[in-house]
């Protein structure tokens, strides 16, 4: 409405904001340097530390997918545990091929998350967080009480290896597998469906009001979500050959929600970036690893304070500040004159 | 006859928020219900459109008994109703307040909207051109690219009309659709409500502003969760029932 307003969301005249090259070059470097890196570093041990970026890029894009309904789930490394046990229980005693067992791992997920997102439509916030936070923690019992069909405590070994170990080929599946993810979840979120959601967020009783079947369309956010999250367990099962039910307990859900809310749980590139940044971050410091915890819960705190859209807002933040000063000068230089 | 409510009860615990109520509405008509707070208005609205669960009764609508039906099939039938509080999509605009409502009539299939068909994407034009003309009806066009949560209170009131006029509402339940505006914003409203009933909605209207009365057909008095009145609006003014219901026993002349 008032002048201010509309000053700020269209940063007029300023140098910066005219540079429209900028952004995509920005990312057309990116997408080089991700696509080139095995060729460029032969280091298996970084290209092992950008294949599990990738996998949880899909599993926190995937947990915003349902968010934007306005739920939140504390379960979503569950589900991604759901996803990674079938796929490794149906590789090692039914030797089930990978490319038959991820695809097939993630429609069963999907169905699970839908079948239990059935009751949980009629919960709401806090409730909606503790019932799948119990659900969460009891996907887990399963699996410890799975004894040797599930591994149990010790975990599952003995799942068929993809694409023969190789970290070059897998590097590039998991790479071509996230962007594939992104674009389908990308589709989802700014066609018609994403915004009968986003509606449903902010008024369930005036979207139903309009004729949206709200209990249904949750529970549709809840199987596509679910739906991505069984296909990066799954993959992460033939990746690892190795499962613990340690890797989807509820500190795994509460890192999966660290990387939406650090990234920014408002846009599409949020959790992308909040995932790249706290995956990558403690691997290259890695004397810092011991406190990332910590680190995550300051940087959480910084974010909130700084940059209440997360990291996404940041860049814009740096160009307002940039244009303020510019304005600022140029303000003293004409009252010196 | 179009909507017909009989018997209809509501308990909240050991409180009657309903009690025993009838009423009917014809088609094409504009009846107001009006009262006190808290006389159960709003209460009867949500219990028309499956908000809230009722106790006893039955509710029928263009023949169809519609007295156990969720809100959305309840929208789909062809009512579309407004809010008192909160009656839009906060942060969205204002036309994306208006076509995100367009969910029933054209209706585009899941997988139609996720492939991005030529169906969908005709009915979205058509959408985005009919949300147009609904905006420009309750006179908002100017704004449509503002955030509803950004607007002044009377506009954001026009918006929930303007959203329920999405669903293509056979019968349109209006929630205080005056309250809190400004006389000016009250003129404009009264029209458009006037130009959607000739365009052939029939409405119910649910006011505490007595002004409403020189739109309607007819009246129904609520108080209590009881009806204590019903006529043409020039008869419930000098009813006695009615005047103690708002003033208290001592101004009963």
């Amino acid at each position: 409405m008032s002048d201010n307003q509309l000053s700020t969301s269209k940063p007029s005249n300023s140098a910066i904001g005219s540079r429209k090259w900028l952004k995509p070059s920005v990312l057309a470097v990116l997408v080089a340097f991700i696509a080139l890196l095995p060729a460029m570093h032969h280091s298996n041990y970084i290209m092992h530390i950008f294949i599990l970026t990738f996998i949880y890029i899909i599993a926190a894009v995937s947990l915003r997918t349902i968010t934007i309904s306005g739920q939140f789930p504390l379960a979503h490394a569950a589900f991604m545990g759901i996803g990674a046990y079938l796929a490794g229980m149906a590789s090692k005693w039914l030797g089930w091929s990978p490319w038959v067992t991820i695809p097939s791992a993630a429609i069963v997920t999907a169905g699970i998350g839908m079948l239990i997102g059935y009751p949980f439509a009629r919960l709401r916030a806090l409730y909606y967080a503790m019932g799948s936070l119990f659900f969460g923690i009891g996907v887990i019992y399963i699996v410890y009480a799975g004894g040797i069909w599930s591994g149990g405590y010790a975990g599952l070994t003995g799942i068929g290896p993809m694409l023969g170990f190789s970290r070059i080929a897998n590097y590039y599946f998991f790479l071509g597998l996230t962007v594939v993810s992104l674009l389908a979840l990308y589709r989802f979120e700014f066609s018609r469906i994403g915004t009968t959601l986003k509606a449903i967020a902010q008024s369930h009783l005036v979207a139903s009001s309009v004729g949206i079947n709200e209990a249904w369309y949750r529970i549709l956010a809840v199987g596509v979500g679910c739906f991505f999250a069984g296909l990066a367990g799954a993959g992460y099962a033939h990746y690892n050959t190795v499962l613990s039910p340690a890797s989807f307990n509820f500190m795994a859900t509460l890192w999966l929600v660290m990387y939406v809310l650090i990234g920014g749980i408002d846009s599409f590139a949020g959790p992308i970036i909040g995932t790249s940044i706290l995956v990558l971050l403690p691997e290259f410091a890695r004397d810092l690893k011991t406190y990332s915890p910590f680190l995550s819960a300051v940087l959480l705190l910084v974010v909130v304070y700084l940059m209440p859209q997360g990291l996404v807002g940041l860049p814009r933040i740096i160009r307002s500040w940039y244009s303020e000063r510019r304005k600022g000068k140029k303000i003293a230089h004409v009252s010196g004159n | 006859m179009f909507l017909e409510i009989k018997g209809l009860t509501k308990r909240f615990g050991g409180l009657t928020a309903v009690n025993q109520f009838d009423m009917h509405v014809n088609k094409g008509e504009i009846v107001g219900l009006i009262g006190p707070n808290g006389a159960g208005k709003t209460t009867l609205f949500n219990l028309i459109t499956g908000v809230i669960k009722l106790t006893k009764g039955q509710i029928i609508f263009d023949d169809k008994d519609i007295t156990r039906k969720k809100p959305h099939q309840v929208a789909q039938m062809g009512i579309g109703r407004t809010f008192q509080l909160n009656p839009l999509f906060a942060d969205f605009t204002v036309m994306q307040n208006v076509s995100a409502s367009f969910h029933l009539h054209p209706r585009s299939s899941l997988l139609g909207i996720y492939f991005n068909t030529r169906t969908y994407r005709k009915n979205e034009d058509y959408i985005l051109q009919q949300s147009l003309e609904i905006l420009k009806l309750v006179g908002l066009d100017k704004v449509k690219d503002e955030l509803a949560k950004n607007l002044p209170h009377g506009y954001q009131k026009m918006l929930g009309i303007a959203r329920a006029l999405a669903v293509k509402p056979k019968l349109l339940l209006l929630d205080e659709p005056i309250a809190g505006m400004n006389p000016d914003e009250i003129e404009f409203t009264m029209t458009g409500i006037g130009k959607t009933n000739k365009q052939g909605a029939t409405i119910v209207v649910v006011e505490h502003n007595m002004r409403i009365m020189d739109l309607c057909d007819r009246v129904v008095v609520i108080n209590f969760g009881q009806k204590i009145a019903e006529g043409l609006p020039k008869e419930v003014r000098g009813n006695k029932e009615v005047t103690r219901a708002y003033f208290g026993d001592e101004h009963v002349a």
